[in-house]
């Protein structure tokens, strides 16, 4: 396993630049996602580090080598299709042995080298069979089983997980999670679906239109987006954002006229966008000192969590309306009216006219 | 809801119906080949012979100098000389030019795909009369070589453009997955694509040497003796003579079809099995 940097990686189609300079390093046995709306350039991102794709300037380096330059077979870089393109006329075995018969081994070192994998991956009954006869979750681990097998530098998955249902996936994710552990293996994992960029990343690269916005752990991706697209993009439902002023005393003001008491003061009367995540708004007596108000819109009843929308009826018509996160089951119901407060000062974000994360800062 | 009976018994007339289409020719082919000749040209027309005889086939396999059996037994390893050599050509050619066009891009390789097409669309009475200036230029009439250039020609487009549309079938991930796991390009093709284009393969392999051992119209020019003449050339030399002997022409017919038969028959399995493995998505 090794580390692997990129520096002003970029990549141009035709004229359009998909990926605009990303500089990158991951470490030696770390699993990364990378996460961001469709066409944000996180699979052409894995498919430049793989070789699939030329890269149109910068440099890559896996541990001390260059190898942009070197063709995706010369790499030693695994990857996971989403498709995950197993060998159709080959057996299990046949499958995962590929690469090693590719590398010249010989017969003895491939069968116990698959052998191997068929262990840790629970493949072993199976080995006779041809994909057509296994089931989804079934060739997703042949296809990992693959991917291992020559023991490569880095393992890339390209979504690997979304062609398999709901319950399959979480499995399939915890599965993951213990193989990361286990083997320590440099993984990159693309995915769109947030709960697996949370549970399963070292660190996580949020990307849009080609540039990366911001690199991090999970939990500092949700704490402190550092602007308000991860804000927006990490957490759901996503974070409620408005549009505030500073009244003459600096302090914050919501456009229902209602001040924060927040130890932030960003400069003389700018606008800001002030954040909140759903699941920091939490229900507040009637007694006027409550920072919103609305009516309820829809409840959603999940039984661990409840999910309803409010209308407040201030503002921007786009953030009048907002969602709230309550756990457990809260019974409230459409149409009524509630008070709602923030649980915590450090829970509001504030930022700047671009989008900049202000930090609550005296 | 099964189908009712009338369904049945309809599905299973109109089958051997056209059952019958095709193997009625066939059949009176074979019964003209085991009548003698006058039993042939006796009126009223008798339906089986009276003395069935093997004796056209005999005259066709057994060897001897200046007998229609010779000319009938070099035809035959002509015609496989040549269709074999121009098939192994013509798909050893077509499979990197097919995967090229369907998988490498460039508007280029398009519009030769396209030129290409046209050419194999032009008759061959356009091409022959420059065809046979070159032949003769180069010292190449009346040999195998003239023919399997010539059938190479025919063949490779057709294979190309067959195996090209079967290629397109195939996810494009099939090709990146071998060449991640560590394979170039050629083992690629080798190890993944090609297995999995076996039936395509198979049918290539099938109608090209159908194609080249069915071939008249260059055969007929381009040769003139036992050395180089196909079985196409050859049984219609047995009609050309002073009196045609149709049981020994429907003799050699019969023969004729024995190779390609043959092979079909060795081939069934790749075809077939095709059929059921072609909806396998990686």
């Amino acid at each position: 396993m090794s580390s692997i940097s990129l520096s002003n990686v970029t990549k141009t189609f035709g004229g359009a630049d998909v990926i605009k300079g990303v500089d990158l390093s991951i470490e030696d046995g770390e699993l990364v996602v990378f996460v961001g709306p469709s066409g944000c350039g996180k699979s052409t991102l894995l498919r430049l580090i793989s070789g699939l794709e030329e890269i149109s300037g910068g440099e890559i380096h896996l541990g001390e080598k260059r190898v942009d330059h070197l063709s995706a077979s010369a790499r030693d870089i695994a990857m996971v299709f989403q498709s995950y393109a197993l060998y159709p006329h080959m057996t299990v075995a046949d499958n995962i042995g590929f690469p090693l018969k590719m590398a010249g081994k010989s017969k003895t070192g491939i069968e116990e080298k698959t052998r191997e994998i068929g262990t840790i991956l629970q493949l072993l009954p199976l080995f006779d069979r041809t994909p057509k006869q296994l089931s989804g979750g079934q060739r997703q681990r042949v296809a990992i089983g693959r991917a291992l097998a020559r023991d490569p530098q880095i393992i890339l998955l390209d979504e690997p997980l979304s062609n398999l249902d709901a319950a399959l996936r979480v499995d399939m994710r915890m599965e993951l999670a213990r193989l990361h552990r286990d083997l320590k293996a440099t993984m990159i994992y693309v995915t769109h679906d947030q709960v697996e960029a949370m549970t399963l990343a070292d660190r996580i690269v949020v990307l849009r239109d080609g540039i990366v916005e911001q690199v991090g752990s999970p939990l500092d991706l949700y704490l402190k987006p550092v602007n308000q697209f991860v804000a927006g993009f990490i957490g759901s439902p996503r974070m409620n954002f408005w549009t505030a002023t500073t009244n003459e005393n600096g302090d914050l003001v919501l456009p229902s006229g209602v001040a924060l008491p927040l130890p932030c003061k960003p400069g003389a009367l700018q606008p800001v966008t002030v954040g909140v995540r759903p699941e920091h708004l939490v229900l507040a007596a009637d007694d006027g000192t409550a920072t919103l108000q609305g009516t309820v819109l829809s409840v959603e009843h999940l039984g661990s969590d409840t999910f309803v929308q409010l209308h407040c009826g201030f503002g921007d018509p786009a953030q009048s309306d907002i969602n709230v996160r309550f756990g457990g089951i809260v019974p409230v119901r459409m149409g009524e009216r509630v008070n709602l407060s923030v649980a915590s000062p450090d829970n509001w974000h504030i930022f700047d006219t671009e989008g900049l994360r202000i930090e609550a800062s005296a | 809801m099964p189908p009712s009976l009338a369904k049945k018994i309809a599905i299973y007339l109109g089958a051997a119906l056209l059952a019958l289409v095709i193997a009625l020719p066939v059949l009176w082919l074979f019964i003209m080949s085991i009548s003698s000749s006058t039993h042939l040209t006796t009126l009223p027309l008798q339906w089986w012979p009276d003395s069935p005889t093997l004796e056209n086939y005999r005259s066709l396999l057994i060897y001897a100098e200046n007998s229609p059996s010779q000319s009938f037994l070099y035809a035959i390893r002509n015609s496989i000389i040549i269709a074999l050599a121009a098939t192994g050509l013509s798909i050893c050619a077509a499979i990197p030019a097919a995967y090229s066009f369907s998988r490498l891009p460039g508007p280029g390789r398009k519009n030769l795909l396209y030129a290409v097409i046209a050419i194999f669309m032009l008759p061959p009475v356009a091409l022959v009369l420059p065809l046979y200036t070159v032949m003769s230029a180069l010292g190449l009439l009346n040999t195998h070589v003239a023919l399997i250039i010539v059938y190479c020609s025919i063949l490779l487009p057709f294979a190309t453009w067959l195996l090209k549309s079967n290629f397109d079938t195939i996810p494009g991930d099939l090709d990146e997955a071998p060449i991640i796991d560590g394979a170039n390009r050629l083992q690629a093709i080798w190890y993944v694509i090609l297995p999995i284009a076996r039936p395509a393969l198979g049918a290539a392999v099938m109608m090209s040497v159908l194609l080249s051992w069915d071939e008249f119209f260059y055969g007929l020019l381009f040769t003139n003796d036992i050395r180089s003449k196909t079985i196409t050339v050859a049984i219609a030399d047995l009609a050309a003579g002073r009196v045609a002997d149709y049981g020994l022409i429907s003799a050699a017919g019969i023969l004729a079809a024995v190779p390609p038969v043959v092979l079909a028959f060795f081939m069934q399995k790749t075809l077939v099995s095709g059929l059921a493995s072609g909806s396998v998505k990686g």
